[in-house]
């Protein structure tokens, strides 16, 4: 079933977009998704060699796209990306399939891990990319690059954030994976990981799992949009009689205890409904990341907070908690904003990365990204506040430079 | 929730009022009127939690510990730089409160992932029934199978480069994604420690970035969820000591769960312990205190024979937890085959269920001994038994004792079967004691030797032995007495300067009676008191292991012409019964007397071995003056022979002006004696004195060898212990010390 689901959800689009010319893989492998981005070329689009006067130059124009799948589906990904002959261009993708070796970037902990494997089956060596650098590559290009990509959330409400470039750091980024990295980020180049929590997406999909027999992220996700948490927490309203305990400024609807009314029934698991547990499970996940998040923001003076990472994925109840958290604990003075490419910062930084790509490789074209303000590398189209230019599937049109 | 005079029966309760704190005195206030007639005076929850952990911060000695991998340590806090700090109060969530001074304080963050959250979701997932068992079960548990670590993601490499180690914890129940299993298919053990450490560690983490954004050094956790539990307060401490990278530390109490309550029962203003000092609380752990830990259950034992019969019970049912204590057959060491508890060391290792928390006797006439050269430095136990081999050592010492104490003690109530009922039942909850505490040597908090000393006497005054030495201390006494009238016809006949010498030679002699001591015991059976006395003294050659006697003499005699005020009031702790007071330590109060100095003899207020009590001094001393007309004059002007008079038909017109002998006692029954805690009669005592002299191993080398006084002071002992002679002063057995510190 699942596995239906996998290819056919990357398998469509695959074969839709393999007709195109796909070069710059990158990917991040995490300890529960493995996200992918890369570029592809517009089939009618032609090498521009003029862009900036040198003829050395010429520009790409194509889009990025953003996919994602399970790391525990990586044996499936494998076998359908061998069956595919999907190439895999480190360089210019070309001449690629004359190359049997290729180099891909790659970052997150399963770089490492699956480095072997993905050398035998494939021939891909996978270039490592330090994950944080990564993630804040991306988060930074994001920032800078995107229009409209940050928003902040609150009672249903999305509100996009106009980030002013020159005015962006520092700020903190917040990276929701399995865990939660939390980063200081000074300037394009300048971060330091100050914090971080092992309450994250993984404990989310996996308590859920274990406690609702949810078998996916996405299903559990679903499962708490229809849940209340009324029934499974202890809210403060319960100790206190439906009174409020104002004094300390706490209101009777607020959670004193996640979970905390399971103790005190006769109930078992099974009495329970899955929608509420999976609700009580976000909530107390979300509230907890918001809270130490606003507390490590706070500690460095950093006004902006910025989510992301795959626990999010623009579901708008995670997203209302985490702002209420932040909101609740910095008494206003603080906003948790998201991104719209939350899940791939890691993959577009490693994407980004090509930049940097081995001079020893004389043949291939190097190819040297062109975003870097924006205001030229973007298709005009996508420069419009128009977000849906961003494309349901996540795409993002844009042009490369490629370096001959 | 505190009651105040709990009546179980009757309809006087209408009236009744109880304090009472936490939401559920605002949930309950209607049933718990309805039902029992009881109106609940709401006390507010912060302000209760806040008070109790002021006053138990300040008033109780060894209140807060840390605790890191597995090791507790106690801290001394010093109650003028107690504030500000940070409490964490961990119930079914959790508040963090910051704490600037009594009453001042404000509630700065909390979490609602607390116990409520550990005991909610760790039913759900494991069906346990109870919190402990849900604790218990963490102990077992292995949280790899569960956790996604680092070295899940990074294929066992640490990720060395942010300072994340293969083991830590990367995503916590992050595994239970990535395999095709169910809740069947995970040990409840192992969910049990994920979901464990996993709060234990994101609340010390909120707690210190708490800590952090006020600027608090200090985190003191309590609240029901920690339960004395090793590794929820190991996992809390590296949580803080990991994000402030040492600099913060997580400490803990040992009344954690109370704080609450404990606020409520302040609240009480008619009780007047607003102001209780740390001096006034003498913490007592009662013969169930091994077994059961801190739990309640039921009312407390207050008859005898309910102990012992539970205690038999306890037996009887195989239930002893803690590893069985030998009970040492007279003549063998006993202890051959003794090891270390194996669980020792487990980082795993649980105090669960144990509060650790004895009963409080209050003691409004305890005060500190006024004459420390500095209170805050002042350290009772000159051995620390937080070292593993000296608590071993003892351990042995004490368990060799125990028959021969028992056999005394059981002829000392008349050998009756009930007093050997009582002696076993004694010998067991001492056993039981000593194992729990080679077991978890900080079970009772700090433990020095003078704790485990006091102990064990405590332990024989709960199965009423009163004084199991008596018969020996009088007959003692008598023989001493005998030869009191020759000693003293002896000392006369020197000058002043060879007698003070002899007087001290003389103390230091007399100072080898001491059933404390296993060798001194073996002595007894070679000769008679008098006859070791003489050898004792004969014995006696300078120098001393320790000898500052030529210092306390040019104090006492000066050089040259230059002649030294004498002292004004000396205080002579005085240690055994028999020749060690009346032919070591009262001709030496004599002489004292004799120069002008008032002396104040000061001895334990309840029996502890052989020593000699403050009731049973003045007997001595009425019997010393009827030869020796300077000890008359002075027990007269001190008041010692108004009752004793009766039996001095021929008192002669004694000088009027005779400066005063008295006897104070210390407030203390134990060999040795801690000074922070002394009779407020000693302390007033003590205002005009400018010589102290303590005498005897308990009160001179166990305790206090280290003290530093305002005024002079002499200690004088003889070591009747290979150990502690080789240890101390790099000695062997029967060496002496003579010690003299001048006032600092």
């Amino acid at each position: 079933m699942e596995r239906d689901g996998f290819e056919k959800n990357l398998g469509e689009k695959e074969l839709r977009k393999s007709v195109d010319e796909v070069s710059n893989l990158a990917l991040d492998i995490g300890g529960s998704l493995i996200k992918m981005v890369y570029f592809s070329r517009n089939s009618d689009s032609s090498v521009d060699c003029s862009s900036n006067g040198t003829l050395n130059n010429s520009i790409l124009s194509g889009r990025l796209h953003f996919e994602k799948f399970e790391t525990r589906m990586i044996d499936d990904w494998i076998k359908f990306l061998s069956t595919k002959q999907f190439r895999f261009c480190g360089s210019q993708c070309n001449q690629a399939s004359a190359n049997d070796t290729n180099i891909i970037k790659a970052t997150g902990g399963g770089a490492f891990k699956f480095a072997d494997l993905l050398k035998e089956k494939l021939g891909i060596i996978l270039d490592k990319e330090d994950e944080m650098d990564c993630l804040v590559t991306g988060a930074n290009f994001l920032l800078k690059a995107v229009h409209d990509e940050a928003f902040t959330y609150m009672n249903g409400e999305k509100e996009y954030v106009q980030i002013d470039q020159k005015d962006l750091y520092p700020y903190l980024l917040v990276n929701i994976g399995s865990g939660v990295s939390m980063i200081k980020v000074d300037s394009d180049s300048k971060f330091e990981r100050v914090s971080g929590t092992s309450v994250g997406g993984g404990t989310f999909l996996g308590l859920g799992k274990l406690l609702t027999k949810c078998r996916s992220f996405d299903d559990l996700l679903e499962l708490s949009h229809q849940g209340n948490n009324r029934e499974i927490d202890m809210l403060v309203g319960d100790i206190y009689g439906g009174m409020d305990y104002s004094k300390i400024g706490l209101a009777s609807t607020a959670i004193a205890s996640s979970f905390g009314k399971a103790i005190s029934k006769e109930q078992e698991l099974e009495d329970y409904r899955p929608e509420d547990i999976a609700r009580s499970l976000l909530r107390m996940i979300s509230n907890n990341i918001g809270q130490i998040a606003y507390l490590n923001a706070l500690r460095f003076g950093l006004k902006r907070i910025f989510f992301g990472g795959f626990f999010i994925r623009g579901h708008a109840y995670t997203m209302d908690t985490i702002s209420v958290a932040v909101n609740f604990w910095s008494k206003g003075e603080a906003k948790a904003m998201f991104l719209r490419h939350e899940g791939f910062l890691g993959a577009l930084g490693a994407f980004m990365s090509y930049e940097k790509n081995d001079p020893a490789d004389e043949a291939s074209h190097q190819i040297v990204k062109q975003f870097p303000n924006g205001s030229y590398c973007i298709e005009d189209g996508f420069q419009s506040s128009d977000s849906t230019n961003a494309s349901d599937d996540g795409c993002i049109t844009c042009r490369l430079q490629v370096t001959k | 929730m505190d009651s105040r005079r709990w009546q179980s029966k009757g309809p006087s309760t209408e009236n009744t009022v109880i304090k009472a704190t936490g939401g559920g005195a605002y949930k309950f206030a209607d049933l718990f009127k309805e039902r029992l007639g009881i109106s609940i005076e709401k006390e507010d929850e912060m302000n209760c939690l806040v008070a109790g952990a002021n006053f138990l911060l300040k008033a109780i000695r060894h209140e807060a510990f840390t605790h890191m991998e597995g090791q507790k340590m106690f801290v001394q806090i010093d109650q003028n730089d107690l504030f500000p700090y940070l409490l964490v109060n961990i119930g079914s969530g959790v508040s963090m409160i910051k704490v600037d001074g009594d009453g001042k304080f404000q509630r700065v963050s909390g979490t609602n992932v607390g116990g409520g959250t550990y005991w909610g979701l760790g039913k759900l997932l494991t069906k346990c029934e109870s919190f402990d068992e849900l604790l218990e079960l963490s102990q077992r548990g292995d949280n790899r199978t569960i956790d996604m670590l680092v070295g899940d993601i990074y294929g066992g490499m640490d990720y060395s480069k942010i300072g994340l180690s293969a083991s830590t914890i990367a995503s916590s129940f992050g595994k239970a994604i990535s395999e095709n299993k169910g809740l069947d298919d995970y040990r409840p053990e192992d969910i049990s420690l994920s979901l464990l450490r996993m709060i234990s560690y994101n609340i010390g983490q909120i707690s210190y970035l708490n800590a952090l954004r006020f600027g608090l050094k200090r985190i003191f956790f309590g609240g029901f969820f920690i339960r004395g539990h090793a590794y929820t307060m190991d996992t809390i401490s590296f949580a803080v000591h990991f994000w402030s990278k040492g600099e913060a530390q997580a400490m803990f109490l040992r009344h954690e769960g109370f704080l609450g309550a404990l606020g409520a029962f302040m609240s009480y203003e008619k009780h007047g312990l607003d102001d209780l000092m740390v001096h006034q609380l003498v913490e007592r752990f009662p013969m169930g205190a091994p077994y059961v830990g801190g739990n309640i259950h039921g009312p407390p034992l207050g008859d005898l024979n309910e102990k012992i019969s539970w205690m038999e019970k306890f037996v009887q049912k195989g239930t002893e937890i803690t590893a069985p204590v030998p009970m040492a057959p007279p003549g063998t060491t006993g202890l051959g085959g003794f090891e270390v508890p194996s669980s020792k060391g487990d980082t795993l290792r649980c105090d669960a269920s144990e509060l650790n928390v004895g009963v409080l006797h209050l003691v409004p006439s305890l005060e500190v001994f006024p004459l420390f050269a500095d209170p805050k430095r002042y350290e009772p136990n000159t051995i620390d038994l937080s070292d593993r081999s000296e608590l071993e050592y003892w351990y042995t010492v004490l368990s060799e004792q125990l028959s021969d104490l028992v056999d005394k003690a059981v002829a000392s109530e008349g050998g009756t079967d009930d007093a050997e009922r009582r002696g076993d039942a004694f010998a067991r909850a001492f056993s039981a004691h000593l194992a729990r505490l080679m077991e978890e040597p900080a079970a009772y908090g700090k433990l020095g030797l003078a704790n485990l000393l006091e102990l064990r006497e405590e332990c024989l005054r709960e199965f009423h032995f009163i004084d199991a030495y008596r018969s020996i201390k009088q007959r003692e006494n008598e023989a001493s007495l005998a030869v009191l009238p020759d000693l003293l016809k002896e000392l006369d006949s020197m000058t002043e300067e060879a007698r003070m010498l002899t007087l001290i030679e003389g103390v230091l002699a007399a100072n080898i009676f001491d059933w404390g001591s296993r060798a001194c015991v073996d002595l007894y059976h070679k000769g008679t008191i008098i006859e070791i006395y003489r050898m004792s003294r004969n014995k006696m050659q300078r120098p001393w292991r320790v000898d500052d006697f030529d210092v306390f003499k040019e104090r006492m005699f000066g050089s040259g012409d230059k002649k030294p005020e004498p002292h004004k009031r000396a205080l002579l702790f005085v240690d055994n019964s028999g020749a060690d007071i009346v032919l070591g330590m009262l001709p030496l109060a004599r002489e004292l007397l004799r120069r002008g100095t008032e002396v104040v003899l000061v001895a334990n207020s309840l029996p502890a071995l052989n020593d000699v009590t403050a009731m049973e001094v003045p007997d001595i001393v009425a019997e010393a003056a009827k030869h020796c007309d300077i000890l008359r004059g002075a027990a007269e002007a001190g008041g010692l022979l108004v009752d004793a008079m009766i039996n001095i038909q021929d008192s002669s017109k004694e000088s009027p002006s005779s400066v005063p002998l008295m006897v104070v006692e210390n407030g203390c029954g134990s060999p040795c004696i801690d000074l922070r805690q002394v009779s407020s009669e000693l302390a007033a005592a003590a205002k005009d004195a400018d010589l102290v002299i303590l005498e005897g191993m308990g009160r001179a080398l166990h305790t206090n060898f280290n003290a530093r006084f305002k005024c002079d002071a002499l200690k004088l002992a003889m070591v009747k212990n290979q150990r502690l002679a080789e240890k101390l002063i790099k000695g062997n057995i029967y060496d002496c010390v003579c010690r003299f510190e001048p006032a600092c």
